[in-house]
């Protein structure tokens, strides 16, 4: 083979048979290697003994139990999950399934949602029983030397009560040795488990040792529930439960308990199954991280199954993998004649023309979008669009290496700010012999850190050139949907498929007009139950709504602008969700660095028709918010709403949320209102809980697609407020200090 | 000859697939695409991955890398046995001591050696951000020498980098003869010993005992991509 100029072998090598060769050359994922030749030379190195590397694992986390919280078999233990772990589970024994979402919201407090079915209880008028109640769960004793883990829960505490139990549970850990069996490497110690417990309610229904404060005000299956029925706690008769769990090795787990509860509902008002012992066994395997299963022998006549999933929110189920980027090249290498350095280009608009298509074109290779560029001899300001990543640092990080790569050498100061709807929401400034310097220092994060300030974007220089290929933009995107409705007492899961049309016009920066036209392929949420509600049906006739097959989802007509300093103001015009359509203004207040904002949003709104066209329902109505955000650190996110809602009544929305610098969120928000419980129906007022898990969590590439689903235990009419509107803080917050500098890693990524 | 032609039919039935999906799904414009788009896509181009013949490579002598102008590296990664070749991207002095040299692979996963010690990674998962060394002097002998601390910051997690402090010590193991692709080189076998309660560390270098070029290393690149083998096929 001839010899080749080393360009050459680059550009040209893909045809050599050589080249190929090392074209082909691998990273993670990309293909199976094959082996190498003479890795042998490496055999001297020292074997690493009983020490291992740092690891990235979390702790391994309890198993749970039927109710979805740490535990037994039936019954709890004093264990937390580890914090910030969401654990889904399923357990089935008796024609009893159970469906839990556990969520350990503090290293010291959890709470659960659970919603069961009973089959053949053929009580309060179901034949199969179907519930929803949540549970909390406090951490009073940290497990010590000698002293165990102290726990009080409060399970089923503010539903119709099915499941309704206290009870104060202590649990003792003891190291055993490592074994090597069934799949395990026998390297971990395993754990003998004690647990101990006093239960009422429920949990106190078999071998009552004593009672609190006379009978316990029992259980009304079918009543509206909703409200804390704290006049029960801790009341009526109490008994021990107590039991062992042997977690013999990473993999495999025998639990053994002794249950205080007599199943009395279950076993003699109904007979939904036969209790003959007190006594359950169980086995569990750990299959992966984050799936156990176990199967179990209940109450010395059933068998029963779980599967329990947890997910580590701090955790991605696959860590993200990027593109390197170019490396920066100091401009002492490229830049080498005092000509080089001159200013003079900046006077020249085709230079700077010839610039800004350099930058935009380098960015488009990073995912990104530029907005507009302003150009001076020795500053520019980058204003760009990320469609692309969930972090903004390590957009304004890739930004930064376009910019030193593609601006003339005199350039020393970038700003750069990320633009959302044509506002810009902060400005990074930061200095270019900065980044030449520390791209590869030994702190670089910190070093980069601590020379970069993020400040208000401010308003777009009259001297800044637009983007040439950005207004008027048209886009489109046919895409499949899901919309599921939830809890019907005779159907507890519909849900719709079809298929998205959508478009969008942006004629200028900050005007928007879009629109969406929906398909229905397959459903049944057409065959809800009809409304029974005393208030107007301004969210429970969803079942009419979804009688259409072919539907007009959204139109409107949107224009974003920064009104002053520190402020954003959206206002919005169509129709903007399928049941309500009007006008709609909101302005924001949340200076870059705040961990406080203020809102304001006001909307003048009109029920649509069923068949969600162009006509409207006889109802319309003034709606509208003062929010207060609040960041409270650790990932806490409060927020305060209060105002009027979509059917007349005025009140409050209280939430609180923990989102992980990741995107993934959860939280839960409860409303009350003006209007009675008795009017408010099932429930007795509006309640719910919310998560979103980002794409890029999942599948480990960047992305700014995320899956989110409030769940509420039931749809009704009072606080109710229109969708489609708002947002504004959610759009910005995102780009501001607290998250860029929590996620600074990311910037040299 | 039946795997390859299985492996057409399938990557056949999937264009099918794929053009029914681009059909049914699709986006232009400047607007993002939609979660259920943007998994369609994932689906897609994992199982295009999937069905992708697999490079055969001819076998690495000395004769083919001699017919190169190039310099040229071999990392292979022990935990998942992935081999790459790389070549230099940029070499660059600053104000830490030692020369830096960026490698590149040919799908753009670099590695960051200064003076042969790994320093950072980019394009894998969990990226070494970066790590300080114990490299002490320019241009003299590759690798690190004495004892101190090593800083590890490593992406992880949410977001954020997770840094491991370690303590460390270089030790001299005595000469060693290695080759590498038929060529031997009389090295010294270096050690480098790292500890702290977050875990243990051992990274293993061969330096020239004559010129003080390091041929060949076993470095830790952090706890997802786990230990790195290096070796220099062409100067």
């Amino acid at each position: 083979m001839a010899p080749f100029r080393r360009d050459m072998f680059w550009r040209h090598a893909g045809g050599l048979s050589l080249g190929l060769f090392f074209m082909t050359a691998l990273a993670t994922g990309a293909a199976q290697a094959q082996s190498a030749p003479g890795t042998d030379g490496f055999a001297s190195a020292a074997p690493v003994g009983a020490l291992e590397a740092p690891s990235l694992t979390p702790p391994p986390a309890p198993g749970l139990n039927f109710y979805g919280t740490p535990g037994l078999i039936d019954m709890p233990s004093a264990e937390m999950l580890p914090d910030g772990h969401f654990a889904t589970t399923f357990s089935w024994f008796g024609g009893q399934s159970r469906y839990n979402l556990t969520f350990q919201a503090l290293p010291w407090l959890s709470a659960s949602f659970r919603y069961n079915g009973i089959r053949n209880l053929n009580l309060f008028g179901f034949s199969t029983y179907y519930d929803r109640g949540f549970d909390v769960r406090f951490r009073l004793l940290r497990e010590r030397r000698y002293l165990p883990e102290l726990t009080m829960g409060l399970q089923d505490f503010a539903g119709t009560g099915v499941y309704a139990a206290e009870y104060l549970v202590a649990t003792k850990r003891i190291e055993t040795p490592p074994l090597r069996f069934g799949g395990a490497a026998g390297r971990v110690p395993g754990q003998l488990k004690i647990t101990a417990g006093l239960g009422w309610g429920r949990l106190g229904s078999h071998g009552a040792i004593g009672k609190i404060g006379g009978n316990r005000p029992s259980f009304v299956g079918g009543s509206t529930g909703g409200q804390l029925s704290y006049d029960q706690w801790f009341r009526g008769d109490f008994a021990p439960f107590a039991g062992v769990e042997w977690q013999a090795n990473e993999r495999w787990s025998f639990k053994a308990e002794y249950s205080s509860d007599a199943y009395r509902t279950e076993t003699r008002a109904s007979n939904v199954f036969e209790r003959k012992s007190q006594v359950n066994l169980g086995l569990e395997y750990q299959r992966s991280p984050t799936t156990r299963i176990g199967a179990y022998y209940l109450y010395g006549s059933e068998f029963g199954v779980t599967a329990q999933f947890q997910l580590k929110p701090r955790h991605p189920m696959v860590p993200t993998q990027v593109p390197a980027p170019a490396p920066i090249v100091p401009r002492s290498q490229w830049a080498t004649e005092a000509a080089h350095w001159s200013q003079d280009w900046a006077q020249s608009q085709n230079k700077r023309v010839e610039v800004r298509d350099l930058v935009a074109e380098d960015l488009k290779s990073h995912g990104l979008v530029l907005e507009a560029i302003d150009l001076k001899g020795t500053e520019a300001e980058v204003r760009f669009r990320n469609p692309r990543y969930r972090s903004y640092a390590i957009a304004v990080g890739r930004v930064a290496r376009t910019m030193a790569r593609a601006l003339p050498p005199s350039v020393e100061t970038f700003r750069i700010i990320p633009v959302r709807s044509g506002m810009g929401l902060s400005a990074t400034v930061v200095r270019r012999s900065d980044l030449e310097d520390l791209e590869f220092a030994p702190e670089a994060v910190d070093g980069l850190a601590a020379v970069t300030a993020v400040t208000a974007a401010g308003p777009l220089p009259e001297t800044a050139i637009f983007s040439g290929e950005l207004y008027p933009a048209f886009s489109h995107s046919i895409s499949p949907y899901a919309d599921p409705a939830y809890f019907d007492p005779s159907r507890p899961f519909r849900m719709d498929l079809g298929v998205d049309l959508s478009a969008s016009y942006a004629p200028a920066p900050g005007w928007r007009i879009s629109g969406a036209i929906r398909q229905r392929v397959w459903g049944n949420v057409q065959d809800g139950r009809a409304s029974n509600s005393v208030l107007p049906h301004v969210r429970t006739d969803q079942s009419f709504y979804a009688q259409h097959g072919t539907t007009l989802e959204s139109l409107y007509v949107d224009r974003s602008w920064q009104p002053r300093h520190n402020f954003y103001a959206r206002l919005r015009a169509g129709l903007f969700e399928a049941m309500y359509g009007g006008i709609s203004g909101e302005v924001l207040w949340k200076p870059v660095a705040s961990p406080l904002a203020l809102g304001l949003e006001t909307n003048y709104v009109i029920q649509r028709d069923y068949d969600q066209r162009f006509s409207f329902r006889d109802y319309k109505t003034f709606t509208g918010h003062a929010s207060a955000y609040l960041e409270l650190g650790k990932n806490y996110q409060a927020q305060v709403d209060v105002g009027r809602y979509l059917a007349g009544d005025y009140g409050a929305t209280f939430s609180l949320f923990r989102e992980f610098e990741n995107g993934f969120k959860v939280g839960g928000f409860f409303t009350r209102t003006n209007v009675s419980a008795a009017d408010f129906g099932e429930g007795s007022f509006d309640k719910g809980f919310y998560f979103r898990i980002p794409l890029g969590w999942l599948i480990g590439k960047e992305s700014r697609n995320a899956y989110g689903l409030t769940i509420r235990p039931i749809q009704r009419d009072g606080g109710q407020r229109v969708g489609g509107v708002g947002g504004l803080y959610g759009d910005v917050r995102d780009a501001h200090r607290s998250s860029l500098t929590a996620q600074r890693a990311r910037a040299w990524e | 000859m039946i795997a390859p032609r299985i492996r057409r039919a399938l990557r056949n039935s999937l264009g099918a697939v794929a053009a029914v999906f681009a059909l049914a799904a699709c986006t232009g414009g400047q607007q993002e695409a939609g979660l259920e788009l943007e998994i369609l896509k994932t689906v897609r181009d994992q199982v295009k991955l999937r069905l992708k013949d697999k490079p055969e490579r001819p076998p690495v002598t000395r004769a083919l890398l001699d017919s190169l102008d190039d310099t040229y590296i071999e990392v292979r990664v022990e935990d998942s046995d992935l081999l790459a070749y790389l070549r230099p991207l940029l070499v660059k002095q600053d104000s830490t001591p030692g020369t830096l040299t960026l490698w590149v692979t040919e799908d753009s996963v670099t590695l960051a050696l200064r003076e042969g010690v790994l320093t950072a990674t980019r394009g894998l998962r969990n990226d070494m951000l970066s790590a300080s060394t114990l490299v002490t002097e320019t241009g003299g002998r590759m690798g690190p020498r004495g004892q101190g601390a090593r800083r590890y910051e490593i992406a992880a997690l949410d977001n954020r980098s997770e840094v491991f402090t370690l303590a460390c010590t270089v030790s001299d193991l005595g000469p060693e003869t290695i080759e590498i692709v038929e060529l031997t080189y009389q090295t010294r076998h270096l050690q480098e010993h790292c500890e702290s309660e977050s875990g243990l560390v051992v990274n293993d270098y061969w330096v020239d005992s004559r010129s003080g070029h390091l041929w060949q290393s076993r470095q830790w690149a952090g706890p997802t991509i786990g230990y790195m083998r290096i070796r220099q096929l062409t100067l």
